[in-house]
């Protein structure tokens, strides 16, 4: 039977064996996080769909770190030119554009030394691959956050023929189910997506460890902590760039 | 311990809390969101800052219900009704007329219902936005934190037929990392809960016979003509 109980009960069991399969790769993203950061870099988060939430949940709130900086798809209409009707489809078929992409990465000041995180449940699509291609071309970190049940499972669209987690340094698996929908129902389709719970746990585990290096390595916390002055400064010095 | 499987632990004692307290609200909001679409009505969603990860946890949303619709501030600015530093500043959760954006922008139905998503449950859009849904006689669902909503004395959930507690401490900050406070849970919590109400809705409409709307992952072979099915009957009254 599927309700509230059996939700619950299946999401904890699967955040546990995504702690469990994921801690060491978390681990190795937030030392690379807390190195860009010590280097005054900056983090470039970029998600198609609902992948977008992982940025937003670690982004502009007490407790969260400053220098995140979410490349927003919104920016491709009110900064890169794009029109709003082939922006605003339908059927997110501006998602799936290869060869797109190019026009967002360089609306941003992007630094040598910045890690990008990139995030699609599917690793399909062309615009969060072409991210990821030009971030690896331009010498820069990439870490991926995908499902490998569901990346596998599907063709590529990219024309290369690639999938997402193919440019990782670092692949996180978000170990949610094909589909991504995790209760088998009596039709076609599964019920209950579980990408952006695990993403969060995921991202927010990670922010908290990059806090905790930078911490041992005696490094002034970009941590926006309530108090006015210090959350201030603290935007200012990343202005432009977060 | 590994401040990371703390972090795991604290979202997992939360989610089993949320379940503890308010297992039967949940499921009455499955039904006041099922009852609502059996009437060909679509669940209005707004979210404020953060609160917008619930809203995305259950607007076509693979595996989710289709007849919800966002109300989004990103839409109004794209249609150059608002503009993007009035978003980023906070103040357009100020300005009650955006209510009226809503309305031009978007095809809003009697039928319908709404879901207000709010930390704190005191902006004065958000209670526009309810209070002019009681005027209507349609139902409104809120979700707050409510030790935040009570701290600032939020008056949403008068306006609410039902209303869920993300749970969090207020503020939102699960982990104390050598005393530095950080890890919020709220909004992870709140998409737990989401799909618990998806679960639930899936359960009210087979219990009743029917077939339950569910879309599929638009990154799966043939999910497009399976997912315009289920929507095209609405229009744009939910995409």
């Amino acid at each position: 039977m599927i309700d509230a109980k059996r939700f619950k009960d299946e999401i904890i069991d699967l955040l546990n064996t995504l702690y469990d399969s994921q801690s060491d790769n978390i681990e190795a993203s937030a030392k690379l996080i807390a190195d860009c950061i010590e280097k005054d870099g900056v983090v470039h988060v970029f998600g198609s769909g609902h992948s977008v939430g992982l940025g937003i949940d670690i982004k502009d709130r007490q407790g969260s770190l400053v220098p995140i900086h979410i490349m927003d798809m919104s920016h491709f209409v009110t900064k890169g030119g794009v029109p709003v009707e082939e922006f605003m489809d339908k059927k997110n078929i501006f998602e799936r554009k290869p060869g797109v992409a190019g026009k967002l990465y360089e609306l941003y000041d992007i630094k040598p030394q910045d890690v990008f995180i990139v995030i699609s449940n599917s690793g399909i699509n062309g615009i969060v691959i072409d991210i990821a291609d030009l971030a690896k071309k331009n010498g820069h970190k990439v870490i991926i956050i995908t499902s490998m049940k569901h990346t596998l499972a599907e063709e590529p669209r990219h024309p290369s023929g690639k999938k997402l987690y193919e440019f990782g340094d670092i692949v996180i698996d978000n170990c949610g189910p094909h589909g991504d929908a995790l209760l088998e129902t009596t039709g076609v389709a599964k019920v209950c997506s579980v990408s952006s719970i695990c993403n969060n746990c995921i991202a927010q585990s990670m922010a908290a460890r990059v806090i905790e290096i930078l911490q041992e390595d005696g490094y002034e916390l970009p941590v926006l902590n309530g108090d006015e002055a210090h959350d201030k400064a603290l935007r200012e010095k990343y202005e432009g760039r977060a | 311990m590994d401040v990371k499987r703390q972090y795991f632990d604290c979202v997992i004692n939360k989610v089993e809390e949320a379940y503890d307290r308010q297992a039967d609200t949940l499921k009455d909001i499955a039904a006041a969101f099922g009852s609502c679409m059996d009437h060909l009505g679509v669940v209005q969603l707004f979210g404020v800052r953060h609160g917008e990860e619930f809203v995305n946890e259950l607007n076509y949303r693979a595996g989710g219900i289709a007849p919800f619709h966002a109300l989004r501030l990103r839409d109004l600015v794209l249609m150059e009704k608002i503009s993007q530093s009035d978003v980023d500043d906070g103040s357009i959760y100020e300005d009650i007329s955006v209510a009226d954006r809503f309305k031009e922008a978007y095809e809003l139905d009697d039928r319908d219902m709404l879901c207000l998503v709010s930390f704190y449950g005191n902006e004065p859009l958000v209670i526009e936005l309810a209070r002019r849904a009681k005027e209507k006689g349609q139902k409104v669902v809120g979700v707050v934190n409510k030790k935040s909503y009570d701290k600032v004395k939020g008056t949403l959930l008068d306006y609410c037929d039902l209303w869920l507690d993300m749970g969090s401490e207020e503020p939102d900050l699960a982990l104390d990392v050598h005393g530095v406070k950080t890890g919020q849970v709220s909004s992870t919590v709140s998409n737990v809960m989401a799909q618990m109400i998806t679960a639930e809705m899936y359960k009210y409409f087979i219990d009743q016979g029917k077939e339950a709307p569910i879309l599929l992952s638009a990154n799966v072979k043939g999910a497009d003509v399976h997912n315009d099915s289920l929507t095209d009957p609405y229009g744009r009254r939910v995409r």
